[in-house]
C-alpha cells in the first residue's frame, strides 16, 4: 500500500513536468504543439552528449540541456507558428511532421541505438521495502521546485501576469499595452525549457532512444485532454490521477496495461465529457 | 456531376500506362510501385475522411491495423478462406470506423486528430497484452498467405485495386456527397446551417475512409505475409500517409495517389545516399518546407502552372 502511494507520487511528479510545458502552451497560444515530445528527446540528447561524452558536470548538462531547449521552443515558435498563423489543424500537422525530422537528425547525430544515461545522483534507499532510486527523488523534488517556481512566476511577475492575459483575451491584452508577440516568445521559450529538463528526467528514468518523444507526449496529451484546463495547478492534478491510475494497474492487474488505461482515460474523456474534467479555466 | 472529357482521358491513359508498365520497367521498380500503390490507397483512405472533412486523423493506422489483423488472425489461427476473411476484415474495420467516429460527435480540430493518436496507441499496446496466442503479441506474425507469387501478379493485383478504389472514390466525391463533405471541412454550421445532416454525412465519410483502411490493409498484408506492430502502429507510418496525402493535393484523388508515388520513390532514390533513417530528415525537411508554404500540395502546383502555360499561348 505504501509502496503504491510513493510510487505513484514520485511518477506523478515526473508526469507533471512533462506535461507542464505543453500545457502552458495550449493554454497561452491555444496551440496543440506536437513537437513538444521532440524537445524531451532533444533535451535527454543534449545531457547526454555534454555531460557523459564531453564529461562537463551534471548541473551544467542540465543547464545546457534547458538553452537548447529554449533555441527550439523559440525557433520552432518563429518558423512554423508564426508562419502558419493560427491555424490550429496545420500546426499541428506542421508540428507531427516536425517531430519526425527532428526524431531522424537524432539518429542522425547519435544512431539508432538507445543509450542509458548514468542517474543523476547514484544510490538507492528503501522505503518500506520499495527500492527508490535517488535519481527518482531528485526527478521528484526538482518537478515540484519547477512547477512552484513557474506558478510563482506566472502569478507574482509581470511577465507572468501578462501570460494570464493573453491567455484570457489576445485582444483585450493588446489593447493594454501588451506585445503578445512577444509573450508568446517567452512562453515558447519556458516551455522549450521545461520540457528539456523533463527530457533529462525521463531519460533517466527509462532510456534514450530517438523513439523516445512518443510515450512523453501522449501522457502531456492526456493530462490537457483529461484535465480539460490550461492551469498549473489543474495541471499537476490530473499528473496526479494519471500517475497513481498507471501504478494501481500496474501493481494490481498488470504492468502491460498501464498504457491502456491511460488511452482508455482520453477516448473515454473527449466522448463523454470533451470539455475536461475541470472544464476550462484561465492560467 | 462535374466530369469532363478529358478527365475520363486521363483516366483512361492511368490505367493504360499502368497496365502496360510490368512490360517496360524491372521487377524491383515494380516491387517499389507496389508499395506505392498501397500508400496511396491509405492516404486515399485518410484524404477522403480528413482532407476532405477536416477530422484530421493521426490514428489511421488503427483502422488498417485492424483489417490487416483480423484477416490475418482469420487465416492462420483459424483456416478461414480469404474469400471470407477479407470481406470480414473490412466489416471489422467499418466497426472500428464507427467507433472513431464517437468521438467526432462532440469534439473537432485539434482535439479529434490527438483521440485519434489515442485509439492507435491503445490498438497498439492491446495487441500486444491480449490474447498473444492470436496476435502474435510484440514480434507479430508471419507465414501469412499470401494471395499472388511474384511481383508481377502482386503488381496487377495493387494496381486492380487502386484502379477500382481511386476511380470509385473520384466518381463518389464527384456527386453530391463530395461537395457535401468538402463543405463541411469548409464550414461545418453552415452546412448544418442549410438543412443537411451533418451526423450523417460524417458517418458516411468515415465509413467510406474505413471500407478503403480496411480494404488496403488486408490486401497489403496478404501481399506481405506478415504484419508487426511496431512497424504497423508506427507515427512514422501516420506520418507518410499524411504526408503523401498532403504533398499530392489532399482532398483531391489524384493528389494522394501522386503523392504516395512521389514518397515512395524519392525514399527508393534516397536510399543509396543515405541509408536509414536519415532519409527521414531529407524527405521529411522536404514535406514540411512544401506542407508551410503551398498547403494545397503539388496538384495544385502543377495546376498553377499548367493555366499559367495556357494562359500565355492564349494571349
Amino acid at each position: 500500500m505504501l509502496q503504491i502511494i510513493i510510487q505513484g507520487l514520485l511518477l506523478s511528479g515526473l508526469y507533471a513536468l512533462i506535461a507542464v510545458g505543453f500545457t502552458l502552451i495550449f493554454s497561452i497560444g491555444r496551440v496543440l504543439n506536437l513537437a513538444y515530445g521532440a524537445y524531451l528527446m532533444i533535451g535527454g540528447y543534449s545531457y547526454f552528449y555534454f555531460s557523459q561524452i564531453l564529461g562537463l558536470p551534471k548541473i551544467a548538462g542540465v543547464v545546457i540541456a534547458a538553452l537548447i531547449g529554449v533555441v527550439t521552443g523559440l525557433l520552432i515558435y518563429r518558423l512554423v507558428v508564426k508562419t502558419l498563423k493560427g491555424d490550429s489543424v496545420a500546426i499541428e500537422i506542421a508540428t507531427l511532421i516536425l517531430a519526425v525530422v527532428l526524431q531522424a537528425g537524432v539518429v542522425l547525430l547519435f544512431g539508432d541505438a538507445s543509450k542509458i544515461l548514468l542517474p543523476i545522483i547514484p544510490g538507492v534507499v528503501r522505503v518500506e521495502g520499495a527500492a527508490v532510486t535517488y535519481n527518482v527523488l531528485v526527478a521528484t523534488v526538482a518537478s515540484w521546485v519547477i512547477l512552484i517556481s513557474l506558478y510563482l512566476f506566472v502569478r507574482r511577475t509581470h511577465m507572468g501576469r501578462a501570460m494570464q492575459a493573453v491567455s484570457m483575451d489576445v485582444k483585450g491584452a493588446a489593447i493594454s499595452g501588451i506585445d503578445p508577440d512577444r509573450v508568446n516568445m517567452v512562453t515558447w521559450g519556458i516551455s522549450g525549457a521545461l520540457g528539456a529538463i523533463a527530457g533529462v528526467f525521463f531519460a533517466s528514468y527509462t532510456q534514450l532512444y530517438p523513439g523516445m518523444w512518443v510515450s512523453p507526449l501522449i501522457i502531456a496529451v492526456a493530462v490537457v485532454i483529461v484535465g480539460g484546463i490550461g492551469s498549473i495547478i489543474g495541471t499537476l492534478i490530473v499528473a496526479h490521477v494519471i500517475g497513481y491510475m498507471e501504478v494501481i494497474v500496474t501493481s494490481a492487474i498488470a504492468p502491460e496495461l498501464r498504457g491502456v488505461v491511460t488511452m482508455l482515460l482520453i477516448i473515454g474523456v473527449l466522448v463523454l465529457r470533451p470539455k475536461g474534467l475541470f472544464g476550462r479555466e484561465e492560467l | 456531376m462535374n466530369i469532363r472529357w478529358y478527365h475520363l482521358a486521363l483516366w483512361t491513359a492511368f490505367i493504360v500506362g499502368m497496365f502496360f508498365l510490368p512490360q517496360l520497367v524491372s521487377k524491383g521498380t515494380l516491387r517499389t510501385i507496389i508499395f506505392a500503390n498501397y500508400l496511396a490507397i491509405f492516404a486515399i483512405s485518410w484524404d477522403v475522411l480528413s482532407g476532405r472533412t477536416g477530422y484530421v486523423s493521426f490514428g489511421h493506422p488503427f483502422l488498417i491495423g485492424l483489417g490487416a489483423y483480423t484477416t490475418a488472425i482469420l487465416t492462420k489461427r483459424f483456416d478461414v478462406p480469404v474469400e471470407i476473411s477479407i470481406p470480414a476484415a473490412v466489416l471489422v474495420t467499418m466497426v472500428g470506423g464507427s467507433l472513431l467516429f464517437l468521438p467526432a460527435l462532440r469534439v473537432r480540430g485539434s482535439y479529434f486528430a490527438l483521440v485519434t493518436l489515442a485509439f492507435m496507441e491503445l490498438m497498439y499496446q492491446l495487441v500486444q497484452v491480449i490474447r498473444p496466442d492470436l496476435t502474435g503479441g510484440t514480434r507479430g506474425m508471419s507465414g501469412i498467405q499470401t494471395l499472388t507469387r511474384g511481383a508481377v501478379n502482386g503488381y496487377y493485383l495493387s494496381f486492380g485495386l487502386i484502379a477500382s478504389l481511386g476511380f470509385g472514390m473520384w466518381l463518389l466525391m464527384k456527386t453530391r456527397l463530395g461537395t457535401a463533405l468538402s463543405a463541411i471541412g469548409m464550414n461545418e454550421e453552415a452546412v448544418r446551417g442549410s438543412g443537411l445532416n451533418t451526423t450523417k454525412l460524417k458517418l458516411a465519410a468515415f465509413m467510406l475512409s474505413a471500407f478503403v483502411a480496411g480494404l488496403g490493409g488486408a490486401f497489403y498484408v496478404h501481399y506481405l505475409g506478415s504484419i508487426a506492430p511496431r512497424a504497423l502502429f508506427d507515427i512514422n507510418f501516420v506520418f507518410t500517409i499524411i504526408v503523401a496525402a498532403i504533398l499530392g493535393g489532399a482532398s483531391t484523388i489524384i493528389g494522394p495517389i501522386f503523392g504516395a508515388f512521389f514518397l515512395t520513390f524519392l525514399l527508393e532514390y534516397l536510399r543509396p545516399y543515405l541509408p536509414g533513417a536519415e532519409r527521414y530528415f531529407i524527405y521529411g525537411g522536404i514535406a514540411l518546407v512544401l506542407y508551410m508554404f503551398e498547403p494545397k500540395g503539388l496538384h495544385h502546383v502543377l495546376q498553377m502552372a499548367l493555366s499559367a502555360i495556357k494562359g500565355k499561348s492564349r494571349s
